[in-house]
């Protein structure tokens, strides 16, 4: 049983988007996805509305920076301070370059980021990209060196 | 002797005529005779030798005697001897006095004077007192009336020597008036017939030596009755009290210097009288009388020609006074109306608002020409040396460390190490703006070739034993000088200096108001950036929403849209695309302008060489010669002049693509302070009128379907540049290709790297 894909994102046409391109990269994970950052921690420590969950980590977080209530940096802080959660790969949903938060979000231990772009081609291409790393290739437990070398996910994806 | 000894001989000598005490000459003249009271007790202590002539006592049979023996009616003289003003030195005529011992003769006119703690009396011949009354009072009287109705001082100088000359009696009365260097000029004149004239000449300086203007300042007339005199010693030479020979300055009879003797009779003098023309505490003229033959000037004369010079001082004084209280008028209102342009905040700046009246700012110097110097421009009005010439003087003026003000009206003469300004200017005015910087305001004068006319060669000759002897000839002789201008008058440079306070004022006050500004506008430019931040990203979502959406309508639903319907699909699709492509540019552009620089040496052929394979895909297909030329390494931030060259680049890519074989050069220009990098193409170019536009944000030169664009590459570049202090333009001509420029300084300056 391959685990979920986490998806966190507020807005609800990047949402739609979102599962979309998710869809079309054909990956076979569940996708999961919450609205805020409250409600992604509690899904991620189960407790609140998710203590029911069953056991086990998403095979990826994908968090958008900007969400209501906790945003997407304070839900990475507390992922990286929890030991259970520390080594789950988190990827950044952005939407731009310029975003100044990415420098703290790179301090916080973030896996990769996406630039969310506008070109929606690009968007799939780049989304597909990342669930493949990390929900596909990056099956073994992290940290593994093998893993290391692999090729690094399509950051920046609007760079062209 | 060589020319140089003998002009050091000269020089010597001179000084030695400006040494000379002649205010103590231990003798006076023998037209009349003198006595010296000690000043308490009324005893004589000194006498001339002469006495023994005209009184018929020997010196010896009047030393110690007390002025009450020597004189009839000495009661009533010590009366109003008491009476006399002890500040006036000047001598008074006491009355008409007979004497108690000697000869019986005459009465003689007593005159008597106070001087270094002695009472000085001076006996002469008595002048008739109807006389006076019936004669000069009536002629004073008119001048007097006359004076107020003459406009200006040298006419004013005529109505006195006419006068002058009619109350005495003198061949030839001569008006002079000294210029700054104390050369003389004849202004008016009235002479007999047969006298040589001197009107229009000339008389140098060094006629009058500086301890004898001295003297004509303190005592205001000055006769000399007969230059064929015997001088009568005073006896004994020494007070014997203070042991100090006899001040004579202000005696009326005080012996002349033998150089002076020896001057008027080169003249052809027998007799002379001076009156002095005292202008604010300083010799302004002398009314000099001359005479071929001995002439006896009565103290009433003396009396009425000394009231005459005084009146004719102060009238003078008051023309000056007014006439340069309306110089001042005028030149303050050139001032005003100078700093109003200057403090006009619309204009902007000291240099603007001089610029914007150039007529003032010559005009309120006399001058023809006119360079301002300040901070890094050099602006030049009217006649002046060529830039070149106005920076090495501002050079000098700052090496030699002048002060606030340097004017001279001999350039070639004072600033002799720049031999090229004379040939521009013969006299200057520079006033210093700054005590930090060379800032300065100089005015030019042109030279002013002039002729004068000197009354004989301005030398004087040396006699046996080195002695001096004053000049022989007084025939006139022409000097042509060349290389000076107009004199810079005292008014003239306070002016210049008032002007440069008040600039000083403004500047500083300038300097207030930017640093507000600057703050206030970096303020605003932080809102402004975090604003157009928030909007571009904020901006991007519904884009990207946009595009997605139009994008999967176009997968789900395409098969039931018309083709106008999935052309207007597409369109959306593209303009959003655009409009993102717009904002991701706008976003790096104010990134550009907000992030701080990292210099570092920047490796320009190896950043061409990999841009080239970055663009490839740009050009594939096309044929591209690529000429690159050396180019240096500079110190730079590299990230950013990648950005400002791909930019480069890909416009040249860009615009030449419609050429067969496209032609992209990259090259580099080194200059004394700048590096200039340029890229040349052969495509479309623009046309030079909107070159102005060129590196604005959104501004465009070509249709969006001929060439597509945000209109920021350039705005990106053009910021990128100017963080590293650097420049850049652009040179083309429609359809002939185009050249686009940045200059960097060799030093980046330190504010922007941190």
């Amino acid at each position: 049983m391959l685990k979920p894909i986490l998806l966190v994102e507020d807005n609800p046409h990047d949402l739609e988007l979102t599962l979309v391109a998710l869809e079309r990269s054909q990956l076979a994970n569940e996708v999961i996805v919450l609205r805020d950052g409250a409600e992604a921690l509690d899904y991620l420590f189960r407790r609140g509305a998710h203590k029911d969950r069953g056991e086990g980590n998403p095979a990826v977080l994908l968090l958008d920076l900007k969400l209501p209530k906790v945003d997407g940096l304070e839900v990475l802080e507390a992922v990286r301070n929890a030991e259970p959660l520390r080594s789950m790969p988190v990827v950044m949903l952005t939407s731009s370059r310029e975003e100044p938060d990415l420098q703290r979000a790179y301090g916080l231990g973030v896996n990769a980021y996406v630039v969310k772009p506008v070109e929606f081609k690009d968007f799939v291409a780049a989304i597909s990209d990342l669930g493949i790393f990390w929900a596909v290739l990056n099956e073994p437990p992290p940290g593994s060196a093998r893993l290391a070398r692999r090729r690094t996910p399509r950051s920046g994806g609007d760079e062209q | 002797m060589y020319p140089s000894e003998r002009a050091a001989a000269l020089a010597s000598a001179s000084e030695v005529c400006a040494r000379e005490p002649i205010h103590i000459p231990g003798s006076i003249q023998p037209h009349g005779f003198l006595l010296v009271f000690e000043a308490s007790d009324l005893k004589v202590i000194q006498a001339s030798e002469n006495v023994a002539d005209l009184l018929g006592v020997e010196v010896a049979g009047l030393l110690g005697r007390h002025f009450d023996e020597l004189l009839e009616d000495a009661a009533r003289l010590r009366g109003k001897l008491d009476s006399l003003a002890s500040e006036d030195r000047n001598p008074f005529h006491l009355a008409d006095v007979t004497f108690r011992v000697g000869d019986p003769g005459p009465a003689f006119a007593l005159m008597v004077h106070r001087h270094d703690g002695v009472l000085i009396t001076e006996f002469e011949a008595v002048d008739d007192g109807t006389a006076a009354y019936l004669d000069l009072y009536p002629l004073v009287r008119t001048f007097v009336t006359r004076l107020q109705e003459t406009p200006t001082a040298e006419l004013l100088c005529q109505l006195a020597v006419t006068e002058v000359k009619r109350m005495t009696g003198f061949g030839r009365v001569n008006a002079y008036r000294f210029d700054a260097l104390g050369n003389g000029v004849v202004i008016a004149e009235d002479a007999d017939p047969g006298y040589p004239r001197y009107l229009g000449l000339h008389f140098p300086a060094s006629d009058i030596p500086q301890q004898a203007r001295a003297l004509y300042c303190a005592n205001r007339i000055r006769v000399i009755g007969d230059a064929d005199y015997r001088p009568s010693p005073i006896l004994p030479p020494l007070n014997p009290v203070s042991g100090q020979p006899l001040d004579l300055s202000y005696a009326a009879l005080r012996s002349v210097s033998p150089v002076h003797v020896q001057y008027m009779k080169n003249m052809g003098t027998r007799a002379s009288m001076s009156i002095s023309v005292v202008v604010d505490g300083a010799l302004w003229g002398l009314i000099s009388c001359h005479d071929a033959a001995p002439q006896r000037v009565g103290f009433q004369t003396r009396t009425a020609c000394e009231m005459l010079g005084r009146i004719l001082s102060l009238q003078i004084e008051a023309k000056e006074t007014h006439a340069n209280a309306d110089r001042r008028l005028k030149l303050r209102e050139h001032i005003v109306q100078m700093l109003s342009l200057m403090a006009d905040r619309e204009r902007g700046s000291v240099a603007e608002g001089l610029l914007a009246a150039p007529d003032v700012l010559l005009g309120f110097a006399r001058a023809s020409g006119a360079a301002i110097v300040l901070a890094n421009r050099c602006e030049l009005i009217g006649e002046t040396p060529p830039r070149e010439a106005v920076e090495a003087l501002v050079r000098w003026l700052a090496e030699r460390e002048v002060g606030e003000e340097f004017h001279t009206h001999n350039v070639g003469r004072d600033i002799a190490e720049l031999t090229e300004l004379s040939r521009y200017a013969g006299g200057l005015l520079a006033v210093s703006l700054s005590e930090l910087h060379s800032h300065y305001l100089i005015w030019f004068r042109p030279e002013l070739v002039r002729t004068v006319n000197w009354a004989g060669k301005p030398e004087k000759h040396l006699g046996q034993g080195g002695a001096l002897n004053p000049r022989h000839s007084f025939e006139s002789w022409q000097e042509t000088v060349f290389g000076q201008s107009l004199g810079w008058d005292r008014l003239e440079i306070d002016s210049a200096l008032e002007l440069r306070n008040a600039v000083l004022g403004i500047v500083l006050r300038k300097a207030e108001e930017l640093a507000q500004l600057a703050g206030e506008l970096k303020k605003s430019n932080r809102e402004l950036e975090a604003f157009s931040y928030s909007v571009s990203h904020d901006l991007r979502a519904p884009l990207r929403h946009i595009a997605g959406y139009a994008e999967l309508l176009g997968e789900v639903e395409g098969g039931r849209l018309t083709d106008s319907g999935m052309r207007f699909l597409a369109n959306i699709s593209e303009s959003a695309r655009f409009a993102g492509t717009l904002v991701d540019n706008l976003l790096s552009f104010s990134q550009m302008g907000r992030a701080a620089l990292h210099l570092s040496d920047v490796n320009l052929p190896a950043l061409v060489d990999s841009i080239r394979q970055e663009m490839l895909p740009d050009y594939q297909g096309r044929t591209v010669e690529w000429h690159v030329q050396p180019l240096p390494i500079l110190i730079a931030d590299a990230a950013f002049i990648h950005l400002a060259l791909r930019n480069l680049l890909s416009n040249a890519i860009k615009y030449s693509r419609t050429r067969d074989v496209a032609v992209i050069e990259v090259g580099a220009e080194e200059h004394p302070d700048e590096h200039w990098v340029y890229v040349r193409d052969n495509g479309v170019g623009f046309d030079m009128e909107y070159a102005g536009k060129l590196f604005g944000v959104f501004q465009r030169m070509h249709r969006m379907e001929e060439f597509e664009g945000t209109g920021i590459g350039l705005a990106s570049v053009r910021r990128i540049i100017e963080r590293h202090d650097g420049r850049v333009w652009a040179e083309s001509r429609p359809d002939q290709g185009a050249t686009f420029y940045f200059a960097l300084p060799k030093r980046i300056h330190a504010r922007v790297s941190r």
